[in-house]
Order: C-alpha cells, then sequence, then structure tokens
C-alpha cells in the first residue's frame, strides 16, 4: 500500500465515526421534511395559499419578523460591543439575562411579556391611553418576536466583537478616528460576518416564532399562528400550504443574507 | 524638546507599574526605552498614546499639557509589537486610514499614501492584502501607516521582536534611514540593547518601573549609573569585594570606603565586562587585580568562548575570550585592568573605578 493511499484511508477513517453519527442526526432531521413534503400532493397548495387569509399571514410574518431583526440588531449589536469590550459589576448576570430567552419555553416567555407589556399594567395601560395596543396587534407581535429572538444576535455578534484583536482598534484611534470612527471602520467590518450571522438566525427565529407570540398576540395571524388555526381546524393536510410558504420564504431569505453578507458555510480559513 | 514625560506613575490594581518616570525626547531624536521584560516600558508607551490613563504625572507634547487627551487628540504615532495592520483594507487603504480623520484631501491623500510606500519600499504591494505580506513587509506597512499623518512622535514598541535575527537586523537599519529621512521624533522600545544602542541618540534605561538611567548609548555603556545598567547595558560579571588579606579583590582606598573599614563592609559592588578580564597563561606575572579560581565550564559561542572560574574567593566569574586552553577542573587565574573596573556602593550608586 503506497503512502498515499495510507494517509487517504487514514484521514477517512478519522471521520467515519463522527460521520456515522452525523449522519444519523441529518436523517433524523431529514425525514420530518421529507414526509412533509410529500404531503403536498394531497393538499391544494396553491389555492389555499392564494386565501387572502394565507396571504395577510405570510404579509404579517415578513413584516414583523423584520421589524423585530432591525429592532434586535440595530439594539443588540451596540450591546454586543459593550460586553465584548468592557468589564462591569453585574456584567455575569447581564449575560445571563440575554441568554434566556433562548432557553426559556415560548409561552412562559408570552406569559412574562403579558405580565409586563399586558393591556393591564402600568406600561400597558399608558401605551393604551395614548392609543398605542402592546397586545393583540402588530406591535405586540414585534414585542414577542424580539423577546425571543434578539438573544440570537447579540451572542452571535459579541463573539464577533471577541475575535477582534483590540489592538487593531487602538491602532485605530492613534491614527485619529474616535471610539465610534473606530466602532464604524474596524469593529463592524471586521465583526460582519457575525453580525450577519446573527441577523439571520434571529430573522429565522423571528419568522418561526408562535408560542410567545400566541400568546401576546394571536392576532393578527402571521404564518405560525395560521399554521396553528388551521391544523385546529382542518388537520395535518390544512397546515401543508402555509407550512410550506413559511419554509420557502425563510429559505429564500437566508439565502439572500447568505449570498449578500457572504457569510461563511463552515469555519472561515 | 518635543515629548516630556514627568513623574510618570501607574498601578494595575495593587500592583505599581510605573514610578515616577520622567524623561524628555528632543524634537528629531530618537530614543530608546530599554529595558527587561516587564519592567513598565509597554504602560510608559501606552500611556504616551492615551491607551493607559496614568495614576499621576504628566505628559507634554509640543509644550501642550495631553495627558487627560483621548489617544485620537494626541497627534502620537504608534507601531505596536504584534502587527496591527487592518486585515479588510489593502496595504494602500491602511496607509490612507490616518489620513482620513486629519482632513486631507483625496489627491493629497493618494500623493502621501505614494510618497510612504515608496519610502518603505512597499510601492509594489500597495494593493496587496495584509495577510499576503511577509512579516518584513507587515512591519514596514505599519510603520507607513503610522508615519503617514506626520505625528509629532512616533512611537515604536518593541516592532522587531517577533521577527527572525536576520530580517531584524535589516528592518533596524532601515527603521534608522527612515527616521533620518523623515526627522521623526521617535521614541524606540525595547528589550534588545544591541538594537538600543545601534539605533538611539539617548538611551533611557528602565527597572521596575522606575527609570534606572539616561544618557547618550556609549557614556551609559562606559558609565553606568548603577549595577542595573551595568549589568543589563552589555554583560557585566560580578567580582568579590573582601578585606586586604582574603583571596578577593583587595580595595585599598580608604577612601572609598569613607569610614576606615574594609571596603567589604561597606556594601560595595565591583562589576566587569567579561570582554575586559583577560585570562592569565602561567608565564605571566600577577598584576594586583589578579584573581585565582577553577575552571567550572568553558562555552564555544562561535565567534567566542566564554570560561565560567568558581573563585577562591567565592562566586563565579565569567570570562570571554577568543581562544581558551583550558578544560573543566583545571585552575586559571584572570585579570582586569584598573580602570576597567566597574565600582557602586549599593546604597548610593556609582563610586568610581579603583582596584
Amino acid at each position: 500500500m503506497s503512502t498515499h493511499t495510507r494517509t487517504t484511508w487514514t484521514a477517512r477513517s478519522t471521520l467515519l465515526v463522527p460521520a456515522l453519527l452525523g449522519g444519523l442526526l441529518l436523517v433524523y432531521v431529514a425525514v420530518p421534511f421529507v414526509a412533509f413534503l410529500a404531503r403536498t400532493g394531497t393538499a391544494d397548495v396553491l389555492a389555499r395559499l392564494g386565501e387572502p387569509q394565507a396571504q395577510v399571514a405570510v404579509r404579517n410574518s415578513l413584516l414583523t419578523a423584520t421589524t423585530s431583526t432591525i429592532v434586535a440588531t440595530v439594539l443588540g449589536v451596540p450591546l454586543a460591543y459593550v460586553l465584548a469590550r468592557r468589564s462591569f459589576p453585574g456584567k455575569r448576570l447581564l449575560e445571563g439575562l440575554i441568554i434566556l430567552p433562548l432557553v426559556l419555553p415560548p409561552v412562559v416567555a408570552g406569559a412574562m411579556i403579558l405580565t409586563a407589556f399586558g393591556r393591564f399594567t402600568p406600561i400597558g395601560a399608558t401605551a393604551y391611553a395614548v392609543g398605542i395596543e402592546l397586545t393583540g396587534s402588530f406591535i405586540g407581535i414585534v414585542l414577542a418576536q424580539t423577546f425571543v429572538a434578539a438573544p440570537f444576535v447579540v451572542v452571535t455578534a459579541r463573539a464577533g466583537f471577541g475575535a477582534i484583536d483590540e489592538r487593531l482598534e487602538r491602532a485605530s484611534r492613534s491614527l485619529g478616528y474616535t471610539a465610534l470612527g473606530t466602532f464604524r471602520h474596524v469593529a463592524l467590518p471586521l465583526a460582519r460576518g457575525a453580525i450577519l450571522a446573527g441577523i439571520t438566525l434571529t430573522f429565522a427565529r423571528a419568522m418561526g416564532e408562535f408560542g410567545a407570540t400566541y400568546m401576546v398576540a394571536s392576532n393578527p395571524r402571521t404564518m405560525p399562528t395560521r399554521i396553528w388555526v388551521d391544523f385546529i381546524n382542518g388537520g395535518i393536510d390544512a397546515v401543508v400550504p402555509v407550512g410550506l410558504a413559511l419554509l420557502a420564504v425563510t429559505l429564500a431569505v437566508l439565502a439572500v443574507v447568505q449570498r449578500v453578507g457572504r457569510v461563511p458555510t463552515v469555519i472561515d480559513r | 524638546m518635543t515629548l516630556e514625560v514627568t513623574g510618570l506613575t501607574h498601578r494595575y490594581g495593587d500592583e505599581l507599574a510605573l514610578e515616577d518616570v520622567s524623561f524628555e525626547v528632543d524634537a528629531g531624536e530618537i530614543v530608546g526605552l530599554l529595558g527587561p521584560s516587564g519592567c513598565g516600558k509597554t504602560t510608559t508607551v501606552q500611556t504616551i498614546a492615551g491607551h493607559v490613563n496614568s495614576t499621576a504625572g504628566g505628559i507634554h507634547l509640543r509644550g501642550e499639557d495631553i495627558t487627560a487627551d483621548p489617544p485620537e487628540r494626541r497627534d502620537v504615532g504608534v507601531v505596536f509589537q504584534e502587527p496591527t495592520l487592518f486585515p479588510h483594507m489593502t496595504v494602500a487603504e491602511n496607509v490612507a486610514y490616518g489620513l482620513l480623520p486629519a482632513g486631507v484631501g483625496p489627491d493629497e491623500r493618494a500623493a502621501t499614501v505614494d510618497r510612504y510606500l515608496e519610502l518603505v519600499s512597499l510601492s509594489e504591494q500597495r494593493e496587496a492584502m495584509p495577510a499576503a505580506l511577509s512579516g518584513g513587509q507587515r512591519r514596514r506597512a505599519e510603520l507607513a501607516r503610522a508615519l503617514a499623518p506626520q505625528p509629532d512622535v512616533l512611537l515604536l514598541d518593541e516592532p522587531l521582536s517577533a521577527l527572525d535575527r536576520g530580517l531584524r537586523d535589516r528592518l533596524r537599519e532601515e527603521i534608522a534611514r527612515i527616521q533620518r529621512e523623515t526627522g521623526v521624533t521617535t521614541l524606540y522600545v525595547t528589550h534588545d540593547q544591541e538594537t538600543a544602542m545601534a539605533l538611539s541618540d539617548r538611551l533611557v534605561v528602565m527597572s521596575d518601573g522606575q527609570v534606572a538611567g539616561i544618557g547618550e548609548p556609549r557614556e551609559l555603556y562606559e558609565s553606568p549609573p548603577t549595577p542595573f545598567v551595568a549589568s543589563f547595558l552589555g554583560r557585566s560579571t560580578r567580582l568579590p569585594v573582601t578585606p586586604p588579606g582574603d583571596p578577593g579583590l583587595t580595595l585599598e582606598s580608604r577612601a572609598l570606603a569613607g569610614d576606615g573599614g574594609t571596603p567589604a563592609d561597606t556594601g560595595l559592588i565591583c562589576l566587569a565586562r567579561p570582554s575586559d578580564l583577560t585570562l592569565l597563561d602561567s608565564e605571566r606575572t600577577e598584576t594586583e587585580c589578579t584573581l585565582a579560581g577553577v575552571v567550572d565550564r568553558v562555552t564555544d559561542l562561535g565567534t567566542r568562548y566564554e570560561v565560567v572560574l568558581t573563585l577562591d574567593a567565592g562566586g563565579e566569574l565569567t570570562v570571554e575570550t577568543q581562544r581558551v586552553q583550558l578544560v573543566p577542573g583545571e585552575r586559571a587565574r584572570c585579570t582586569i585592568d584598573r580602570t576597567d573596573l566597574l565600582l557602586f556602593e549599593e546604597s548610593s550608586g556609582r563610586v568610581g573605578p579603583v582596584c
């Protein structure tokens, strides 16, 4: 056996066990997709998607998820930068708080939002008095989605900022740039990949958000809440059209973001 | 003068990193800030650059107090120990980076970038990304980037420490040339005394967060103000000083002791450069500064040998020599010219050359 062949065989055998284990997981994830897509033959997908209720749900989901992602990014990226660059008392607690919505059951998250911003809470009542409904509204959906999805952009952006050598920022300051200018010209471009990955995850999470949204604003309907209502009324086959639409829209947006942002799909070498 | 550092003190928590550091750098001068690792050199540079706020003391640049100014308002160019080229910009964009906040227009910016890239011989790499440059090219690009905004002072924080010896020597000469051509006032931080001696008009030697000596390189080498400077700036070996009659060096001058006692009682430290010590062969007569002992080890350093003697008077002595026929275990004697001795009183620094 030649050295080259032996090396190749060794390299393959090294990856055999992880490949087998990973393969099992892939199969487990793929099977429900295949099974679900197989139902499309039995459901009149295009006709159902053409119904006004479905179209409203698609529009609402796109609008609310985009708004939530923008809010989470505009507020979350600066927070991520502060967390990556500064040490202060209570920082660990703050970091735990940011991650908490990731591990919290979405229904509980919804309950928490209701206890803070519900119609009969001080904040909710005040907002209602000036004509702003924080629950059962477009704003309510955004509140629920932002609460649940914002940690994704904060956590990934923080990792991105943390990976930047602070000396680059010092060099920038010594070359005449303020802290803000340095953030814009050095930190932001260098953490771009991580930030875009975070934005992608946040958007995907917001698009698929159901539990908290249903608690806070079951109306107007988003795609996930529409799917739930369709399921209750018509069973699995009734879910397929909007479910497919949700899948297609999310995948399309993710593909565009990743392509535009050139987010690496594997470790950036 | 261009840069004046006065009573600079800095603490990291309870740890005192700098204590009352004061020195000046004149216009166009290149001053070497020399000292061992952890002596406070980088903290001093970071404080001058504004990246560390000193606990006490002041920094004046062209007569203006900049102690409380943020880094971007200091007109201080910095080349850091590790490469800090922006990896998302080309070499030319890196060099142009500092010109934008200085309000330099596009045409002048392009001309300045061309000029400084030519100065550091990187014109052909202007469109290259930093990752495509060699270690030496990166250092030169950083130098061009730091110089382009024409800072009042250029701080070079051990810029050559990560490079191999050959490249380090070549770049050292290049830095000297660039400094001569631009005339920029420079503070060069290094732990390498050879680099410091070769580059600097004056040296500031630091030890344990304090200034141990300031002066021209040759002056500091030949007349070090403290035992630390003597041992750090060039090599030195300690000679035993003993009362008359004992087998060490007998210091006859009572005036040195000042109290009529033996020099050993007064806490004197006697140092010598290993290259100033001469091994005596059996035919040569002893001089008044002769020490005897047993050869402990002989090390071949290529251009010279290093002989370590265990002295009869106690302690070890290192002698540098071009030729050696001694082997470990053999008895040997060495001598030194009395004017080459570096004598210090432990409490008050240097006393003078006496044997």
